[in-house]
């Protein structure tokens, strides 16, 4: 897990909550998986930016996982407004898997 | 019946699926609609002038309708990979499947003209084994292996890939197949037909050897029932060519129909309906799923997508099949009436089973338990 931030504290709160956001086909949370790159807190303006992949471009599943991800961060922060990016820069990687999660997957 | 479930499956999963391929969107779900009403009135008028052997006004309409579908399914991924900026080696594979799809659909639509109307040089039967192999190689097999090098190492998480050999693969069952089509116009000696099996075979080999490499590299060690199933059907592909080769080397000493029966069966029933019975619950569930949980999922826990099917009863019916096809390929051998029953029994319930599970994913109601 590498996720980077710009409030170390908020950012724990967030990603404590992102580990109940579970990629459906695979079963294992998306924090583990790699697919969160980055968390801004933008305090002027009250606003999250969360920036993340997904496994496959074009994965059938996506809108579920952008729209959990939203919603695990409304329930964090629920007088914030909430806002995911997708990237595909870098592409997502096995090699992002964390040490957790490759134990998960070689289960 | 078969073909008629099998195709429609297919289509059906390509249209989802060709986003994933091409990693852009479908350009039109209109096509894609009208695409299915054409398939889902065309194939049971062609179903039923088939069990009446009646090649009249509904014979023609149904493959007419059919043909219809295809244009559609052809223009909605013409345009799809048109609008898109990335192109790879799996989507040519499916956009190439579909070329000779139309090709396999249009020689059908004028055998049928042909059984009255004798618009070719010999009879609509002389031209049935290129129909059949245009459809089988041509659509079939080059669908699934452009789909299925995309999803199996995806489904394994594996670190495996190796399009070079993909387009080896590409380059060896295009070329076998359009010196299939060579010889078979040309009329020439039987013997000359192991070119293009050995190139089909080659390409065949090949993709036996991505998916295995995928599996050793993958991982997700783990491996579900439905990617095993589907890892199967791929190891089955080389039964079928081993009784096309046997028909070509005892032609004169065994039973033509009886190994041409053979053939037959162990394509359709071996290689195909394994991909399928497996591929059905990995894409379905997912796809039932999303419409049913994207909004919500985040409000709760959920169940998996491989949670909304009944997993003991496609163990049971994943069983019931191989003993099925076992049993029934060696009642054609032996041209036993009772194994042939038997082994018809087993596949029944496979596909009782079969459509319990699928009816049970397409009845799902939301599940959630709130955090």
């Amino acid at each position: 897990m590498n996720v980077k931030t710009n409030n170390s504290k908020k950012g724990d709160i967030a990603i404590s909550g992102l580990y109940d956001v579970i990629d459906p086909e695979i079963g294992l949370n998306i924090i583990d998986l790699g697919l969160v790159y980055q968390i801004d807190f933008v305090e002027e303006n009250k606003e999250i930016i969360v920036t993340m992949t997904l496994t496959t471009q074009f994965c059938p599943m996506g809108d579920a996982i952008v729209s959990s991800t939203t919603q695990s961060m409304q329930q964090s922060f629920p007088e914030d407004k909430i806002q995911v990016n997708l990237t595909f820069d870098p592409h997502w990687d096995a090699s992002m898997i964390s040490e957790e999660g490759n134990k998960f997957l070689n289960y | 019946m078969a073909l008629g479930w099998g195709s429609k499956i297919i289509l059906g999963a390509s249209h989802q699926l060709f986003p994933v391929l091409i990693e852009g969107k479908l350009h039109s779900n209109f096509l894609a609609y009208l695409s299915f009403i054409f398939a889902a009135t065309g194939i049971p008028l062609l179903v039923f002038s088939f069990y009446e052997f009646d090649m009249g006004m509904m014979a023609r309409t149904g493959a007419t309708l059919i043909n219809l579908a295809v244009i559609s399914y052809f223009v909605n991924l013409w345009l799809s990979m048109s609008n898109t900026k990335k192109q790879n080696v799996h989507a040519v594979f499916a956009f190439t499947s579909v070329l000779w799809l139309f090709l396999t659909t249009g020689l059908g639509l004028l055998l049928i003209w042909n059984f009255t109307s004798h618009t070719l040089s010999n009879d609509s039967l002389h031209y049935l084994s290129l129909h059949a192999h245009l459809g089988i190689i041509g659509w079939f097999l080059l669908m699934i292996i452009g789909v299925g090098s995309r999803l199996i190492p995806m489904f394994l998480i594996s670190k495996y890939e190796n399009t070079t050999k993909l387009w080896w693969i590409y380059a060896l069952i295009n070329i076998g197949l359009l010196s299939f089509l060579f010889l078979f116009l040309s009329s020439p000696r039987s013997e000359l037909y192991f070119i293009p099996i050995a190139l089909i075979s080659s390409g065949i080999i090949l993709f036996g050897n991505h998916i295995y490499r995928s599996f050793a590299k993958r991982i997700r060690k783990k491996v579900d029932e439905q990617v095993k199933i589907s890892m199967l059907s791929v190891a089955f592909i080389i039964i079928p060519i081993i009784v096309m080769v046997a028909i070509i080397a005892f032609f004169t000493t065994v039973s033509s129909t009886q190994l041409a029966l053979l053939y037959g069966f162990t394509i359709f029933f071996g290689w195909i309906t394994a991909i399928i019975l497996g591929m059905t619950f990995k894409t379905l569930p997912f796809i039932v799923w999303n419409k049913v949980y994207h909004n919500i999922a985040g409000l709760g826990k959920t169940p998996n997508p491989k949670e909304l099917f009944l997993n003991s009863v496609f163990i049971v019916s994943g069983v019931s099949y191989l003993i099925g096809f076992l049993v029934f390929g060696l009642g054609i051998i032996q041209r036993n009436t009772l194994i042939l029953n038997v082994g018809a029994i087993l596949l029944l319930v496979t596909a009782v089973l079969y459509n319990f599970n699928v009816f049970i994913i397409l009845f799902h109601k939301a599940k959630i338990n709130e955090r």
